[in-house]
């Protein structure tokens, strides 16, 4: 068994809803559910086309409800995170009185043998809404609204947008090259892998040689040099988002190792300025120490803190610049 | 078993933007959708088969949107297939609408392509959300600047390319950016983002949506006999190579020349320079149009940053290149590519308003995506047969 | 209009199922890659066109499928492709693909690792992003919701489900791609709790991480490769509706709509492979096929024993082939599925060579 990375991807997004959803949400927030004419028909929730004929609909809403029956459901016994409640639940179809579509929502009907088809149901409110799905807290048995906590009133203008803040979480295991790897790097070492086929070197945790399409592993294993050339590189100016963390241009160069066919890309520098960059300098490898190690948040390139120039005179070939890979 | 001719007989795109509050995700997609049928004068049931693409689903957090746009595309009852090859999708969206109608299985197949990515945020999503992101100007501006060094271009040509392609982005009523104003000096004042890449040389994020409809022989001859001229496909490929091995090329990647000369064969085109009125190629960065000029052999190795300076690439030049404005001018990611094919597509269909391009014949159109390993081409015509055999 | 008899399947491989890989994707593909090569009995280099298909938020990554091409032998550049659909709607593309005519072969794959996050956190995300995404809607609450619809309707009763579970899993054990296998009595697996009333623990498929590749060549270079191609005589897929309250859930239309289109009715079935991950599916679903009572489901023990997502309907594919060249069938199907409640579906018809 190997080991593990947890890695989370994460996001807040914000979506504009539109002319149709958009009135659906505003009206949620008035205690009110919309649904839109298609024929003879009412769709509820509303969507912006018919979805026999996938032409558009007219802004002809209809208010529905609020009390409907349940067409199916489904007892959610242990919520997930992103689930509408934290204890167990239903999940239904619902028609509501009114409409000739069922919105699906959660039913807090409190056990699972209160929970039957065509049983009537209606919308519990949160008591603060902001134009959302969620405006609706659930759904529970019975004829008559509620609302939970105090009402703080509908939107004061009509909802355009709303947020959605998709968090996943992956364990991703990390292949025995990887670790073979990251066990080379925390010694201050590169790994490499020579194919034998085609002779071409990659880094410890590739894997395979992607041209001659062959697994690539223990036995392909050297290692690297840590003395190189900066053959190319780009300074980048640091965009904030959710995760960034730099604050200054950084320079990523392109290194070309001594005496082995390889290019590590897009490596970071040490004691070299940005304005000082260009290609030709001769760089080695600098690691931290244990204690630096231990101050170091964990970064990309592990133990390695990145290239610092050597002092010798620089490489001059024409040529360098062209290794990017 | 024969390649039966495909033509291009409906266009339509939404007005690109740095964000389209306006609208539904599955609305951008709709209306670029609803122009296209429009233009095709024909309607949702006419349709046999959607191929909708776009690029990766982390841009709005939305996974697999081909599930949740089947009723906005009219797609319910009918096939609905969804592509996604980086950033050459557009491209291959096209390319694979039009494999629906060669094989003679489908005739009238709509092909949507699509980015909202306002929603959520580009740099984010190309480095999966982890600290020090590159960008994709980062992960370029070495091959940039290894293009610069070995054709030895002259600095400027970049910032030529940046205003050339905002110029006439003026021309294109769809265009996200519409710089009037742009000059080299403005461009080459612009904050450096990626050495040596700066903001005005680098292409916007944009909402955006295109798409095409494509009919068979039939159908084009039809739209043809009523006045409407189609575009004729006169061949497409594509190709695609690892990201990382040694001696690799990024900056004359070997699938960029394959394809071409792929693609090339198919027309019948063997002087791609003398042959091809115009093209559209995917530069989201100035320094990409020399360089593609050169990775497609329209122009030989050193002399694709000349053309751009003799004005050859101009609009009024001899070889236009993005008469829309490019990539430079509107980057809806997923969508770029198809725009790429369908402004090619409108030049010879004469379509092209303010962009037009004077008694275009053979248009080129080219997606990349990914560390440039990634491409789709294709070649329209006004004729099937335009080099007289 | 192009003989549809004239693309065959030449070789395939599959990965072994499991419930956790210490492998890449990549690694997967490359060795399936292989496998499906050397089984078709010719070189990546032969190859003349690929198409993957993969999932990004499956792979944790936006981009996943890029360094997958290193599994290719992408070198000299190959034309390639992509879908962010399972496998099998890969294959589709490359079928279409080698109907222009100007090439010869093909090697398909799917491949995911569904090992890495909790399923009911991502399926969500490919909801209606503003009615259903937010309320966390996952795949299995849809199931459920539909399995009961499917049970008040009276087309099938939750014994009939844990039939189902038991035999898939007892027919599983005679494969050496199923993970989940047994002999499970019926009544015991009825008197467990459940998970998503109506569903129990049994009813749902495993997770899975696997991949699977499949080679399919054009007519002549099919039979001068192969001395029993397996052909492709029926190949379509049709979508619904998206919002499950619209639809009715104890149908299945687009099934039944490529179904016809792929010729299903037009001389008998003799295996059916269809991606019935739930329990309650299989009834649905052969009645969409329009498939008699007499036609064995899923005896590779379906995804039912193995489900990696994004290759599930492709291995189904492999499993229907395996029937014809292995097995001494003469007609099969697979079939494969996308969405909430069976919204997309895809049917591929599969024949031997008359005998």
């Amino acid at each position: 068994m190997s080991e593990v990375r947890e890695m989370t991807i994460q996001f807040p997004y914000k979506r504009s809803l539109g002319p149709v959803v958009g009135a659906f949400m505003t009206a949620l927030t008035e205690q009110r559910i919309l649904g839109i004419r298609c024929g003879d028909r009412v769709l509820c929730p509303p969507i912006e086309w018919d979805p026999a004929t996938g032409d558009e609909l007219a802004h002809d809403f209809v208010e529905v409800g609020p009390a409907g029956t349940v067409e199916s459901w489904s007892w959610v016994a242990q919520p997930s995170e992103q689930h509408p409640l934290d204890h167990p639940f239903a999940f239904a179809l619902v028609k509501l009185d009114g409409a000739t579509t069922s919105i699906l929502h959660a039913v807090d009907a409190g056990s699972i043998d209160a929970m039957s088809t065509g049983m009537r149901v209606a919308p519990r409110w949160k008591g603060t809404r902001v134009g959302h799905i969620s405006d609706l807290d659930a759904f529970v048995p019975g004829e008559t609204s509620e609302v939970a906590g105090d009402d703080t009133g509908p939107a004061e203008a009509p909802v355009e947008m709303m947020d959605y803040n998709a968090s996943i979480a992956y364990t991703l295991p990390v292949t025995a090259n990887e670790m073979r790897a990251e066990q080379a790097n925390v010694e201050g070492r590169f790994l490499g892998l020579k194919c034998p086929t085609c002779g071409r070197l990659y880094t410890g945790g590739r894997g395979f040689c992607p041209i001659d399409a062959i697994e690539l592993g223990e036995g392909n294993e050297v290692d690297l040099p840590q003395k190189g050339v900066i053959t190319n590189y780009t300074i980048i100016e640091p965009v904030p988002y959710p995760g960034q963390t730099m604050t200054e241009p950084f320079a990523r160069v392109m290194v070309l190792l001594d005496g082995a066919d390889i290019v590590l890309g897009y490596q970071p520098t040490i004691d070299l300025p940005v304005a000082d960059l260009h290609i030709g300098i001769r760089v080695e490898a600098v690691w931290a120490s244990d204690a630096e190690l231990e101050d170091l948040a964990s970064t990309a390139e592990g133990r390695l803190l990145g290239w610092i120039p050597t002092g010798e005179p620089d490489v001059t070939d024409p040529e360098l610049v062209n290794r990017i890979y | 078993m024969s390649h039966q001719p495909c033509a291009i007989v409906g266009i339509g795109q939404t007005h690109h933007k740095k964000a389209r509050r306006d609208v539904s995700f599955a609305g951008l997609v709709r209306e670029a959708a609803q122009r296209a049928l429009d233009d095709a004068q024909m309607t949702w049931t006419d349709i046999d088969a959607v191929v909708v693409g776009k690029a990766p689903d982390l841009f709005e957090g939305v996974m697999k949107p081909e599930l949740y746009l089947s009723d906005a595309l009219g797609a319910t009852g009918k096939p609905m297939f969804r592509v996604h090859t980086a950033g050459s999708v557009g491209g291959t969206t096209g390319i694979v609408a039009s494999h629906h109608v060669e094989t003679g299985r489908f005739e009238r197949v709509l092909a949507v392509a699509f980015e909202k990515q306002s929603e959520g945020n580009a740099q984010f999503a190309l480095g999966s959300g982890k600290s020090g992101s590159l960008g994709a100007g980062g992960a370029f501006a070495p091959y940039m600047r290894s293009y610069i060094a070995r054709s030895g271009a002259p600095l400027d040509i970049g910032p030529m390319v940046a205003v050339k392609d905002r110029l006439n982005g003026c021309k294109n009523p769809y265009a996200h950016l519409k710089l009037k104003d742009i000059d080299l000096e403005t461009v080459k004042a612009s904050p450096m983002l990626w050495e040596p890449v700066r903001f005005l040389e680098s292409c916007p994020s944009s909402d955006g949506a295109c798409a095409a409809v494509f009919t068979n022989e039939a159908g084009g001859r039809a739209a043809a006999a009523d006045g409407r001229q189609p575009a004729w496909i006169l061949g497409s490929a594509v190709r695609s190579e690892p990201s990382t091995f040694p001696g690799r090329d990024p900056v004359r990647p070997q699938g960029a020349v394959d394809c071409a000369w792929d693609v090339y064969g198919q027309a019948g085109i063997t002087n791609p320079r003398e042959q091809i009125d115009c093209a559209e190629l995917y530069v989201p960065f100035s320094w990409y149009e020399p360089m593609w000029l050169e990775a497609h052999d329209i122009a030989g190795p050193g002399e694709g940053w000349q053309m751009t300076e003799r004005g050859d690439t101009a609009l009024d030049g001899s070889f236009p290149v993005n008469m829309s404005g490019g990539v430079l001018s509107s980057n809806p990611i997923g969508a770029s590519g198809l725009l790429r094919f369908t402004e090619a597509a409108l030049q010879v269909r004469g379509m092209a308003g303010e962009h037009q391009v004077e008694g275009a014949k053979v248009a080129l159109a080219q997606a990349y995506g990914a560390a440039a390993q990634y491409f789709s081409m294709w070649v329209v015509s006004s004729s099937l047969d335009p080099f007289g055999a | 209009m192009p003989n549809a008899d004239d693309i065959a399947i030449i070789g395939w491989s599959v990965s072994p199922m499991v419930r956790h890989t210490d492998k890449t994707e990549a690694q997967m593909l490359l060795e399936v890659c292989s496998g499906a090569v050397d089984h078709a009995g010719i070189t990546r280099a032969e190859i003349d066109f690929t198409c993957a298909g993969s999932c990004d938020y499956v792979a944790g990554q936006a981009f996943s499928f890029v360094q997958n091409i290193d599994a290719l032998g992408a070198w000299p550049p190959k034309r390639d492709s992509h879908v962010e659909m399972d496998g099998a709607w890969a294959m589709y593309e490359a079928w279409l693909r080698l109907q222009i005519g100007d090439i010869d072969t093909a090697l398909v794959m799917g491949s995911g690792r569904s090992s890495t996050a909790d399923p009911t956190l991502i399926y969500p995300m490919e909801m209606d992003p503003y009615y259903l995404a937010p309320l966390g809607t996952d795949a299995t609450s849809f199931a459920a919701l539909q399995a009961r619809a499917l049970i008040e309707s009276g087309k099938v009763t939750e014994r009939q489900m844990a039939e189902v579970a038991a035999r898939t899993r007892r027919d599983g054990k005679d494969s050496p791609y199923a993970q989940v296998t047994g002999d499970f009595d019926v009544d015991t697996l009825l008197a467990d709790d459940y998970v998503n009333a109506p569903l129990r623990r049994h009813d749902l498929p495993p997770i899975t991480d696997g991949a699977c590749a499949v080679v399919i060549a054009r007519g002549d270079r099919a039979r001068e490769l192969c001395d029993n191609p397996v052909w492709i005589t029926g190949f379509a897929h049709y979508t619904e509706a998206h919002y499950p309250g619209i639809r009715d859930l104890t149908v299945s239309p687009s099934t039944t709509l490529a179904a016809k289109a792929a010729g299903v009715d037009e001389r008998p079935i003799e295996v059916a492979e269809i991606q019935a991950a739930y329990t309650h599916e299989e009834a649905l679903l052969v009645e969409a096929l329009g498939l008699g009572a007499d036609v064995p489901v899923n005896p590779s023990g379906g995804p039912q024993a193995a489900n990696p997502i994004m290759a599930t309907g492709l291995v189904r594919v492999t499993e229907a082939a395996r029937q014809i060249r292995d097995l001494g069938k003469s007609r099969t199907l697979a079939h494969s599925t996308s969405g909430p409640c069976l919204q997309q579906n895809l049917v591929c018809v599969l024949e031997g060579d008359a005998k």
